[in-house]
């Protein structure tokens, strides 16, 4: 596992798109020892590497498809009217480079 | 005359003799909740509550929820009415489309008079971090107390006798953890027995929709209106749904519940221990076979880091749509990059951002199997030792807290308390997609507490059917916070 | 040592299904931007994916036809990053579980049969587009949801050509397969490669040149990179491992940015989407009723008589095959009407650049057409300017003949009254015929040609003849 700095929780910040302050990473910094010590205790768990990773709280496999039948789609003024900095029905930003 | 404490049957009676019209119900429930003192809401819908009341169809005064007035956690969607999810970052945000429950209690003639407040964007157990700030607990009069969270203006206004019933959403104990703060009725079904259509999802493979109501008759009459496939939610049940009231009175004789040796001794409140002890007595005096069972301990303790990983994991993928682009309160920059980043960055509190980081930390390829992946295997782990009792148990009955609500501290509800396995282990329902209830077992010092039912997956009535009877043992039932 | 290219494709196909990959807001192409968007395309909070089932369907004929393993549990995983065209801040796809696994595809490429492995196939959504004006940028979301299928193959092909040769029948698999509208230049079809070079001892870094939509750019870029590498590498220089785009304008590829380590999208299974349980008879009845790829066409079609040449020509589009199908129908004979297709239509397609569908003369009228021929009711020179005409001024063929009643051609009794003329006005010829000269009757339908100006059908003619004369 990766060592856990404050420049690895700058970088994980970054990548979700927001920043913090020094003082707040510092803090967070403190909760992720305790959280790691946790999550290494639950590996000694009996057990614990036998079972299969559970996403579903039960099995909910079903068979159910949805019919390919266009509905009616938002109106364009329902669709854009959250939004900011509309221009000719479309959603403007600051040019986004590829 | 005020109809707003009352319960359900109550006000329908008074509806059908024409002692009270649905716009004077509106009326009462919107005038109380312009006097809320407890911050238990985001936005008051006057002037849409009176319009939909003036357009209920007459035809449907025999349901039982015609013309009741009732409200909505704020992170369930609503039609032209805003809903923030209590989250700077949704402010602004006006929903386009209704959710399936609040369709389903529209069509039953039921009237939402209001949106209510919460931990912001449902991360919080407290009612302390949505961005109107803290939601009080009706029953202390000195506002000291937190009445619990998320659902934390839900809980407030149905205790508060605001409003007769109360939407609210649980992911860990976000309905039923309040609810015992609260001395209320908190429900919340099987996974994919309600629709999830229209709620923000926090944590979807946890997340439940679920209310409040201030007796179990109207919790399992709710369900009956509530539950039921929705082909606009892939994870709906195609379970047959059932009278839920229908059982409520059937007789205990055979019943067996399970009282967890690892809860019961986390929890040292004597008031508490005394009022569970007597309402176990009642069950087994009404035929019932109550049984003390082990946990592993390991695993009980298990839960809340497990909890807090896979939820905090799934978190941060639900709210990377929250970048201000599409809606919400976009904050300009000179690149697309500086936009959305301004955005987050104003848009959510801090403790958000330190799950976020968290949950992303979790997932990533170099530490996935330490964290997400150790956790969703411990998940089953604990799923399968509880669906061990539920092979010999029909219901699993603890306290739903330890204490009575805590006083409001701001400070210490950090991303990773203490762990102290009476405090949050009712997350484990959340984790088996177990239906669990809690309802009110007494006072202390005038601050209620209650008890906790769960059962196996789509056994609701058998739920209901021990919950009615642990009502019957307390007699308490229809409680609201007395104003002064 | 000999330097090979060695390249792997990942193929985007974009699907023509009614609705999108998990909302039911219509798939519809050249719409208003954000018109054809339901809350779910736009991300907004409370949403809920639901699997389109046609798309699911679709994926499987695609898997068959690519021999691959389809799996029997449909499962979605999430794709985490953040972009300006992905709504959601994921995009939903198939990075656990694809629905189709393991399977190969055998084409001709020059003379040598060429077998190609192909890793997996899924299903996933597509982005939102993009508009790029001055300093800013424009989003449209009709895009965005619109079912896709991702092909990935192992780096195996060798060449430029060879590639060109299987995204060909990849995309005539789609289209026959009414997966696709199979368009490249409209981005229905999207392509990426990997290229890198290896030699007995070594293997060079692998270079991404993505975003590839049109054929003949995929052979040029490929062909343009191979070189630049080889280059690199007999001058000593090393490979980088970069993203690069085709510059089509000047016939090379540009770099688009350095490869860093990998971007991590920290997948995880959807947990708003149950696992989908498919049926051994779903499967095998989305298989049974797939419609007829372009290969079991061609069989068919040579059964009818085609020769090779001809059921290739009109296999090369779904839509000649629909054409020659409709024209079957009217009983004419497949061989005549295959060559009628690929030589006279696709004569006035060329000239007036336009698709079969968009031609004036329906299969049916050029089916009765050559019916007409076939009965001997009008010769073939006839029929060429009937068409000719119906081309020329857009009316049906029906108005054609029916107007020019000069033209009318000779129907068996109008000619069978001429040959009597002739030979009652001379008996000496039922003589001759009797004393056994044959060419008696080539005389009279020569006079039988020339009294109707050519109208009458020669060999109708030449059969009345003989039947007239042992008559008599």
């Amino acid at each position: 596992m990766k060592k856990v700095d404050k420049e690895t929780l700058k970088l994980a910040a970054q990548h979700l798109m927001f920043e913090m302050s020094d003082e707040e990473y510092e803090s967070l910094l403190a909760d992720f020892d305790s959280i790691i010590s946790k999550m290494k205790i639950l590996g000694e768990i009996e057990g614990i590497d036998d079972v299969e990773p559970m996403t579903f709280p039960f099995d909910v496999t079903n068979s159910y498809l949805r019919e390919d039948i266009a509905g009616e789609p938002l109106t364009r003024e329902d669709a854009l009217k959250n939004a900011k900095d509309i221009h000719n029905g479309m959603i403007g930003l600051p040019r986004v480079v590829k | 005359m005020r109809y707003m404490d009352k319960n359900l049957r109550e006000i329908h009676n008074a509806i059908i003799s024409n002692s009270v019209t649905p716009l004077e119900l509106v009326k009462e429930a919107i005038e109380l909740a312009k006097n809320d003192d407890n911050n238990a809401f985001e936005y008051i819908c006057e002037k849409e509550a009176l319009e939909k009341v003036r357009k209920l169809d007459p035809s449907k005064k025999n349901n039982l929820l015609y013309g009741i007035p009732v409200v909505i956690k704020d992170n369930i969607s609503t039609k032209d009415i805003p809903t923030t999810a209590s989250s700077d970052l949704l402010k602004d945000y006006v929903p386009v489309f209704d959710s399936e429950v609040v369709t389903r209690l529209e069509n039953e003639g039921a009237i939402i008079i209001g949106k209510t407040t919460m931990d912001e964007l449902a991360m919080g157990g407290t009612g302390t971090s949505g961005h109107l700030g803290t939601t009080y607990n009706p029953w202390d009069k000195t506002k000291t107390r937190i009445i619990g969270g998320s659902s934390s203006g839900s809980a407030a206004a149905i205790s508060a006798g605001v409003v007769p019933i109360a939407i609210g959403s649980d992911t860990g104990d976000s309905i039923r953890k309040p609810a015992s703060y609260a001395s209320l009725v908190g429900f919340k079904p099987t996974w994919g027995r309600i629709s999830r259509f229209g709620l923000f999802p926090f944590a979807p493979s946890f997340d439940h929709v679920g209310y409040f109501t201030r007796n179990v008759y109207d919790s399992a009459y709710l369900l009956n209106i509530l539950a039921g496939r929705d082909d606009k939610d892939s994870s709906s049940s195609f379970e047959p749904i059932e009278d839920y009231t229908k059982h409520l009175e059937d007789k205990l004789e055979g019943t067996r519940i399970a009282v967890i040796n690892g809860v019961i001794d986390n929890v040292s409140d004597k008031e508490i221990l005394n009022s569970f002890n007597k309402s176990i007595e009642y069950l087994r005096q009404n035929g019932a076979i109550v049984d003390y069972v082990d946990i592993d301990l390991i695993l009980l303790e298990a839960i809340q880091p497990t909890y807090f990983i896979i939820s905090s994991s799934e978190s941060t993928s639900n709210n990377a749509n929250l970048d201000g682009i599409k809606f919400g309160s976009r904050i300009e920059g000179k690149t697309l990059e500086e936009v959305m980043v301004n955005t987050r960055t104003n848009g959510f509190s801090r403790r958000i951002k330190d799950r976020f980081i968290i949950g992303s930390y979790s997932m990533l390829e170099e530490n996935r199997n330490e964290l997400f992946i150790r956790a969703q295997k411990c998940r089953r782990l604990i799923v399968n030792a509880f669906n061990n009792v539920f092979e010999k148990y029909d219901a699993i009955y603890c306290p739903a807290a330890p204490t009575i609500a805590p006083k409001i501290n701001l400070k210490e509800d950090t991303v990773f308390n203490k762990v102290n396995i009476s405090e949050h282990y009712m997350a484990f329902a959340n984790m088996g997609g177990f239906p669990s209830i809690t309802l009110p077992l007494g006072f202390e010092n005038s601050m209620p507490f209650g008890g906790n039912l769960s059962s196996k997956p789509f056994q609701e009535s058998k739920l209901f059917n021990i919950a009615n009877y642990i009502e019957k043992g307390t007699g308490l039932s229809d409680k609201v916070a007395k104003r002064d | 040592m000999e330097l090979r290219a060695i390249i792997g494709l990942e193929i985007h196909v974009e699907m023509n299904t009614k609705s999108k990959m998990f909302s039911d807001a219509p798939v519809s192409f050249g719409q208003l931007p954000n018109t054809q968007v339901s809350a779910f395309d736009m991300s907004f909070p409370g949403t809920m994916p639901t699997v389109n089932k046609q798309a699911v369907i679709n994926a499987i004929r695609v898997s068959n036809a690519l021999n691959m393993t389809i799996d029997n549990v449909l499962m979605f995983d999430r794709k985490n990053y953040f972009y300006s065209d992905l709504p959601k801040g994921y995009q939903i796809t198939q990075y656990f579980r694809p629905i189709g696994r393991n399977g190969c595809l055998t084409f001709n490429s020059g003379d040598e049969n060429i077998t190609i492995n192909i890793e997996r196939l899924h299903l996933e959504e597509d982005t939102c587009k993009q508009f790029h004006v001055d300093d800013f940028s424009y989003l449209d979301f009709n895009r965005a949801g619109i079912p896709v299928i991702e092909i990935v193959t192992k780096p195996e092909f060798k060449s430029g050509q060879e590639v060109r040769k299987f995204v060909e029948l990849i995309r005539s698999i789609v289209v026959f397969l009414d997966v696709s509208h199979g368009k490249m230049e409209e981005g229905n079809i999207r392509v990426d490669l990997n290229v890198s070079l290896e030699d007995d001892n070594k293997r060079w870094s692998k270079v991404e040149i993505k975003n590839l939509n049109s054929l003949s750019n995929i052979e040029k870029a490929i062909n343009y990179e191979v070189n630049r590498q080889k280059d690199l590498v007999i001058k000593g220089k090393t490979i980088g491992r970069e993203t690069r785009r085709y510059d089509e304008t000047n016939d090379r590829t540009v770099m688009l940015r350095i490869k860093t380590d990998s971007v991590d999208y920290r997948y995880f299974t959807d947990p708003n989407i149950p696992p989908i349980k498919l049926s051994d008879e779903f499967i095998k009845n989305a298989i049974d009723t797939s419609p007829e790829l372009a290969h079991v066409k061609q069989k068919k079609y040579k059964t009818l008589g085609l020769s090779d040449y001809d059921a290739n020509l009109i296999t090369n589009s779904k839509e000649t095959c629909a054409y020659f199908e409709k024209g079957l129908e009217t009983g004419c004979s497949p061989k005549t009407l295959a060559n009628w297709i690929n030589i006279q239509v696709q004569k006035v397609l060329k000239l007036k650049c336009i698709s079969i569908n968009e031609f004036s003369i329906s299969a049916k009228e050029l089916g009765e057409l050559i019916l007409l021929v076939e009965e001997h009711k009008i010769n073939n020179s006839q029929a060429k300017s009937v068409f000719n005409e119906a081309v020329e001024t857009g009316n049906s063929v029906i108005d054609v003949i029916n107007k020019n009643k000069t033209n009318h051609i000779l129907d068996e009794n109008e000619i069978l009254d001429l040959i009597k003329e002739i030979i009652n006005s001379n008996q000496n010829l039922v003589n001759d015929y009797k004393n056994g000269k044959e060419k008696v009757v080539g005389y009279i339908v020569g006079l039988v040609m020339s009294k109707t100006q050519r109208k009458a059908d020669p060999s109708l003619t030449n059969k009345l003849t003989v039947v007239e004369l042992r008559r008599r």
